[in-house]
């Protein structure tokens, strides 16, 4: 039996978490709830993001959750941002029924971006 | 398993190796060979688990300048408090139902006062001052004529502060009820001379000072007035107070703790003292760091310090392997802020942000150097990848 509150996968991303840091400019989402401060910024290019970086004020579930969004991001259509759901991400990280409510800081901090982005990409055409 | 080679264990306060001189005597009692037998059976062998157990005592005893008498043995303090703080206000009931303690107390203090409370007891709820001290003038506001019972800790589990407990003894005396003091943290660590303090009960344990999990003892002054109710019935062993089979083994363990206790405590406080300055010195300059209580009201061997914009589960995880508590250990599994550090006045988040380091006779400089460094590391790695406030 094992008391540790974290999975192997949650201790790896804290551990190295590449995608921590701040690309600047304007397309960031900026969220702050349950305790949580998160900022999640994109950098797309033909309507996918090359780029994702998060900033992150909160317990390890939460810095793991966000370098998890950013890594999956990464190369894939901005638009699916709209559509993120943390239940998987809750699921894949182990994370604890207690701490639903900071994931879904997460998930609004996604789906925030996503239409940053969409909005940006509207102005641009 | 983690292996033990990869840790840095800085949470002594929470517990402590057993010394080997200790582990060595209580196998003596555990194995065929040894003296096993159970310390109730008239029998030969019985009669020598007892001497070992009356030797035991004698040791304790010396520690702590009292009579071997005034010992009660129990599971550990936790068990110590609930039988000091029950016992006493039970039997002591029909001269006053009023109690005094404070609220930086460990959790087998509190909860004892809460259960009293739903008896229809009336406790007094102290709070320290900023620096962790009590205000003896607002413990003698508090106490009243039918106030039975004031439970104050010597050295506090998460900040190390050291309340005067002889002041508070003697208030205590000239108001005619009792003290009973939790000096889990300090028996065997401070000095404690129960032939001239004025405390009427004392819970202590093993293994805060390297003796084995699983034994404390009540002290319990040779004074009128001053007695307990049993919680445990049954057997009677112990002159009714605290019935069961003596372990005779876990005994001999405490006693052995305590008369090495003894023999080097002015070398053990000398060491915790320069383990304790070298990590403040090295961490001391990080902006938006402070001590938890008044580091020089603290027992040496516990430095607790909050930091400014630190997520606490974070920094905790961050720190690996080094091992450290955050708030208390009895709580570290809840994610609720300090109630201790909350009390002296510290937001949420930075009583989230405390760690507590604690250290022990083991501890070398070169594992304070690395806990420097690690918390250094962690706090300059967290702190990079925080966003701003919003405004």
């Amino acid at each position: 039996m094992s008391n540790d509150p974290y999975s192997a996968r949650v201790r790896e991303l804290f551990d190295a978490p590449a995608h921590a840091g701040c690309l600047g400019g304007e397309l960031c989402a900026k969220v702050e709830d349950q305790g949580v401060r998160i900022c999640l910024c994109a950098e797309p290019e033909g309507g996918e993001i090359r780029r994702m970086r998060f900033l992150a004020w909160g317990c390890p579930h939460v810095i793991a959750a966000a370098e998890a969004v950013c890594a999956y991001y990464e190369g894939r259509s901005s638009a699916e941002l709209l559509d993120f759901s943390a239940l998987d991400l809750m699921q894949s990280l182990s994370v604890p029924v207690e701490k639903t409510g900071r994931i879904l800081v997460i998930e609004d901090a996604v789906r925030t971006l996503g239409g940053i982005v969409r909005d940006a990409s509207n102005l641009d055409n | 398993m983690t292996e033990r080679a990869n840790l840095v264990y800085l949470d002594y306060a929470a517990s402590t190796p057993v010394d080997p001189w200790v582990a060595e005597a209580m196998a003596a009692l555990m194995t065929a060979d040894g003296n096993y037998a159970n310390p109730s059976s008239t029998h030969i062998a019985g009669r020598r688990s007892v001497e070992h157990i009356e030797h035991a005592t004698g040791q304790l005893a010396g520690l702590l300048n009292t009579a071997p008498e005034c010992l009660i043995w129990t599971s550990g303090a936790t068990e110590s408090d609930n039988l000091a703080i029950l016992g006493a206000a039970h039997y002591r009931q029909d001269r006053g139902r009023h109690l005094v303690t404070m609220r930086t107390e460990h959790k087998a203090v509190t909860d004892p006062f809460k259960a009293l409370q739903k008896q229809s007891f009336d406790v007094t709820w102290l709070d320290p001052e900023a620096d962790g001290l009590l205000d003896l003038a607002k413990l003698k506001a508090a106490l009243r004529s039918d106030t039975q019972l004031v439970s104050i800790m010597h050295v506090n589990n998460e900040t190390g502060i050291i309340q005067d407990i002889r002041r508070i003894g003697e208030l205590c005396r000239e108001h005619g009820c009792l003290l009973h003091v939790d000096a889990a943290q300090s028996v065997g660590k401070l000095p404690i001379d129960l032939a001239t303090l004025p405390l009427d009960l004392m819970s202590m344990t093993a293994h805060k000072v390297y003796g084995p999990k699983g034994i404390g003892a009540l002290y319990i002054a040779p004074r009128p007035g001053v007695h307990v109710e049993p919680l445990l019935f049954g057997g009677g062993q112990q002159r009714k107070l605290r019935p069961g089979t003596l372990p005779a083994q876990q005994i001999v363990g405490f006693g052995a703790a305590a008369a090495i206790a003894q023999s080097r405590m002015s070398d053990d406080f000398r060491h915790l003292s320069a383990m304790r300055e070298r990590l403040w010195s090295g961490i001391r300059d990080i902006p938006g760091i402070s001590t938890n209580g008044a580091i020089e009201s603290a027992f040496p061997g516990i430095l607790n310090v909050s930091i400014e914009d630190i997520e606490g589960e974070s920094l905790l995880l961050a720190l690996e392997p080094l091992c450290v508590a955050t708030g208390s250990a009895c709580n570290s599994k809840t994610q609720e802020p300090s109630y201790v550090l909350r009390a002296l006045g510290r937001s949420d988040e930075l009583a989230q942000s405390a760690i507590r380091f604690s250290f022990g006779r083991p501890t070398r400089p070169q594992d304070i150097d690395l806990a420097i460094d690690l918390y250094r590391n962690a706090v300059a790695r967290l702190r990079g990848m925080s966003p701003e406030r919003a405004a």
